[in-house]
Formats: structure tokens, C-alpha cells, sequence
């Protein structure tokens, strides 16, 4: 898919078959795109006799050049039935699942008109209010009824059974990589120690991070990259986002927004305080990143036995690493306030 | 051998000349991502290489005494002999962490946290600061 020589012309064969009524498909320029570490980006100025597009493909790396392994196939699916729902994400318009005409597993999206976040803010843009847009961002795609999901999501049988999962997760990313990772173990027992109360599940983006997310002229945000998608707990997104914040600034749920946030969110989904509050939030920010986390060092363990040579996935274990100190530092944080609120949960029963 | 420069000296160098001379000839954008995690790395690797072994050694007496049980010794200080004693360092850490936990007894969590804290310090230590360059 990076090869601009070739691609125009297989884009414009791809493009002519998916769209009849498009005659003399013309891919007036292709350009390959960064912003993102695991799939091949690139955008094409298209014409045609109806008019012209700008498209973004998202396709596959080769194999041995995989950051993580997702299905193309769920991520499809799954942005069809979220921009239906009216989630302010760009829409797939044509899927390649096989590659056999653009070289790789490919989703053609529209070409977003918003602005990516992070460099925004780097330019200097407002952050005022983002913290509450946020929350009606992440309600937005969370109110989307699970039967309406992709049949090939995962469905979890309850709450505690997928919590359970998730925390075993962490212990099981240990087993799995070439070496024992005994601060993986640690934060398995603690988050089993310190469960927050129950939450109803949803549907949750899996990589809900500041450089996923763009922004709208009016000051909405848009969400992009769904591949980590899957049904779990509401405030896995949450935690996951200020998990990422704290290497790659800005944080909208910091100290001084997260009251504001948790509320707002709160009035949109009518969840109780007990469940929605900055120290679950926080829980979150260990847990929710399990999922990115146990694919991360996959990567760097087939780097590590040369079944892969993708040097991305040596340079993401550095995250893995600044993430455990974080994760420590916030276990000793919360300690006392996960206990007081499981306290005021069985209080309240 | 030559010892010096030092492996962490070379490793050092070889950053500062991909930064400052590679760099400036460098045309696309994902190369100089790619350039600038290189960078990174390499900070690291020198980091890494001036106190590897030492780093395992000091973490595994501490993970002796905490456990109370004789780990040995590496069957020789080449790298690959001492990280595979690491491996039974780092799994008996991870044993202790859980049975910690099991056990109930907050002071044996607290031993079991000191150590993590530790290895955590000495993994930040080598990781310098991070920069997710080529993300948003």
C-alpha cells in the first residue's frame, strides 16, 4: 500500500468496480500518511465524472511488520454500524478484505474535515470545555445497543466475568512474553483487590487516546482507529486516555477537569457516582490499557525471536516500561479511595 | 580489546551523529520518525550497556532477601548466561508478588512493592525520557 507508484492505478481500478457510476476514475495524487503506528495510512485526490473525492486507505502491514494483530473485516463492520448511529467518526465507504485488489486487507474511509488533536492543541488551541465535550464524545458511541454491534464482538456473559478476564489479562501478558514480568503480577492482584463497583457494559474504542481523536471547527471531537474496539466496561476509555495523557500531554482529565468530566458524563448515561467519580476513573487508567498493552509486547517478544522485524515494536515496549511506574504510583494513590468506595457500595446495598 | 571508548560512549556517538548530521539529510516523514525512535533507543542502549549486569546482580539480592531463597549465580557473565538467571530472578519476584497477595499479610505486600520499586526506578533510569514521536 506504500508503494506510490504502483497504487494509483490499482486504487483506480479498485474505485471504478466499487462505484459504477463512476466513470473515468482518475487517483490525481496519493500520498503515503503518518499518525499511526499500526496499519499502513496513505490519502488519494480521486476524480471522476461525477466529481472528485478524498479518500484515506487503511490497510494491513505485511505480516512480519505488524505492530498488533486486529481484523480489518470487525473494524469495518464496526465503523459502518458506529457512523450509523450518528458517532462522529469518518465513514468507511469500501472494504479490499482480502487485498486482492489494493495489495492488503484495505478500508477506504472519507477523508476527515477535522483537525487531528494533539498538533491543534500544539498550534495553540483552546482546551476550554474539551473535558465536557469528551464525555459526550465517549457517551455518544457507548449508547450504541450492544445487539446492534458486529456479531464477531466478543459478548462478555457479565460484568465480573469480563473484569475478571481483563485483570487475569495482565498476568497472562506475563506468562506469554519471552520473560517474566513480575509488575504485570503486581497490578493483576491489586486491581483484583480494588474492584470498583459494577458498571453496565458497552462498547468500548480500545485505544481512546488524544492522537485518536480530531477535532471540528465547531469544537467537537471526532473518533478515529477502531481497531482495538470490543464490549467491556464504560470507564475503560476513560482511564485509558488519561493513561496516555501522561506521556503525551494534554490531559483533559486532569485534577482540575475531572470533577467536571465525571459529571457531565454522569448527566448523559445517568450512572451513579459511586460508579463514575476521578478515583475509578484512575482504576482505569491501570486496567484499561491491558488490551494495548498485552499486544505492545507481543510485539517486542516476536522482535525479540525474529518473527518480527518492525522496529515500532521495540520503540512501543519504552511505553510499557514509562507506563509501570505510572501504574504503581497510581495503585499507591488509590488504595484508600477504591477501599472507601467499595465501602459506600456495600453500604448502599 | 579496546574498552574504551566505552560501549555506552559508542552507543552515545553514534545517537548524536544520526541526530545531528543523518538527520538534516533525511527527506520523508516516516523516516524521521523512525530516525528520532531510533534515537531514543539508543539513549537507552548506552544507558543499558554501561550497567546491565550490575542492575541484575543488585536486583537479584534484593529479590534473595526478600524471598529467602538462593537463586544462584549465572553460569558466566556473558550477556546470555546472566539473562537467563535473570529470567528465574524475575519469576520468582512474580511467585512472591502473588503469593503476597494470597497471603494476606500487607507488610509481605509492601516487601514484595519495595522491590518493584526498585526495578522500576533502575527501568526509568534506562529509559531516559519518552517521546512518542510520530503519534497525533
Amino acid at each position: 500500500m506504500h508503494n506510490v507508484n504502483e497504487m494509483p492505478a490499482r486504487v483506480a481500478t479498485f474505485l471504478a468496480k466499487a462505484e459504477p457510476s463512476w466513470k473515468n476514475v482518475t487517483v490525481d495524487s496519493y500520498e503515503v500518511m503518518t499518525g499511526g503506528y499500526s496499519r499502513l495510512l496513505a490519502r488519494a485526490e480521486v476524480s471522476h465524472s461525477l466529481g472528485h473525492e478524498t479518500l484515506v486507505l487503511r490497510g494491513d502491514p505485511p505480516k512480519d511488520r505488524q505492530l498488533i494483530e486486529t481484523s480489518r473485516q470487525q473494524e469495518y463492520e464496526l465503523l459502518l454500524v458506529v457512523a450509523d448511529h450518528g458517532v462522529r467518526t469518518p465513514r468507511a465507504l469500501h472494504f479490499d478484505p482480502t487485498g486482492a485488489d489494493l495489495g492488503t486487507a484495505t478500508i477506504v474511509l472519507e477523508y476527515s474535515k477535522c483537525t487531528s488533536f494533539v498538533p491543534w492543541f500544539n498550534a495553540g488551541g483552546s482546551l476550554d470545555g474539551l473535558h465536557l465535550r469528551l464525555a459526550e464524545a465517549i457517551a455518544s458511541y457507548q449508547a450504541i445497543p450492544l445487539e446492534s454491534l458486529p456479531a464477531c464482538m466478543e459478548r462478555p456473559a457479565s460484568w465480573e466475568a469480563y473484569m475478571t478476564k481483563r485483570i487475569d489479562a495482565w498476568r497472562q501478558a506475563s506468562h506469554n512474553h519471552v520473560e517474566s514480568l513480575p509488575i504485570f503480577h503486581y497490578v493483576a492482584e491489586w486491581l483484583d483487590a480494588h474492584r470498583p463497583p459494577a458498571a453496565p457494559l458497552v462498547l468500548r474504542h480500545g485505544d481512546f487516546q488524544s492522537s485518536n481523536v480530531m477535532i471540528s471547527a465547531e469544537g467537537q471531537f471526532e473518533m478515529i482507529d477502531w481497531e482495538l474496539a470490543g464490549i467491556g466496561d464504560p470507564r475503560e476509555d476513560m482511564g485509558y486516555f488519561k493513561a496516555v495523557a501522561q506521556a503525551m500531554p494534554p490531559d483533559l482529565l486532569d485534577d482540575t477537569r475531572i470533577e467536571e468530566f465525571c459529571a457531565r458524563y454522569r448527566e448523559l448515561t445517568g450512572m451513579t457516582e459511586l460508579q463514575i467519580n476521578p478515583a475509578t476513573v484512575a482504576y482505569f487508567l491501570i486496567l484499561g490499557v491491558v488490551g494495548t498493552v498485552e499486544q505492545l509486547m507481543q510485539g517486542g517478544a516476536k522482535w525479540a525471536t525474529g518473527e518480527n522485524h518492525l522496529f515500532t515494536s521495540v520503540f512501543n515496549m519504552s511505553s510499557v516500561l514509562f507506563g509501570q511506574s505510572m501504574w504503581l504510583a497510581a495503585a499507591s494513590q488509590l488504595a484508600e479511595p477504591m477501599k472507601q468506595i467499595a465501602a459506600a457500595a456495600r453500604g448502599g446495598k | 580489546m579496546f574498552s574504551k571508548p566505552t560501549t555506552e560512549q559508542l552507543l552515545a556517538g553514534i545517537a548524536e551523529q544520526l541526530r545531528t548530521t543523518v538527520m538534516a539529510e533525511i527527506q520523508t516523514e516516516p523516516t524521521k520518525i523512525l530516525l528520532q525512535q531510533i534515537d531514543q533507543i539508543l539513549m537507552g542502549c548506552s544507558r543499558r550497556a554501561a550497567h546491565e549486569i550490575a542492575f541484575v546482580h543488585e536486583e537479584a539480592l534484593r529479590v534473595a532477601t526478600l524471598t529467602g531463597k538462593d537463586l544462584g549465580i549465572p553460569a558466566s557473565l556473558h550477556l546470555d548466561d546472566v539473562v537467563a538467571w535473570y529470567q528465574r530472578v524475575s519469576t520468582a519476584l512474580s511467585d512472591e508478588v502473588e503469593a503476597a497477595f494470597a497471603s494476606g499479610d500487607q507488610a509481605r505486600i509492601d516487601a514484595a512493592r519495595a522491590a518493584l520499586d526498585a526495578r522500576s526506578a533502575v527501568e526509568m533510569q534506562i529509559l531516559g525520557a519518552l517521546d512518542l514521536v510520530g503519534r497525533g
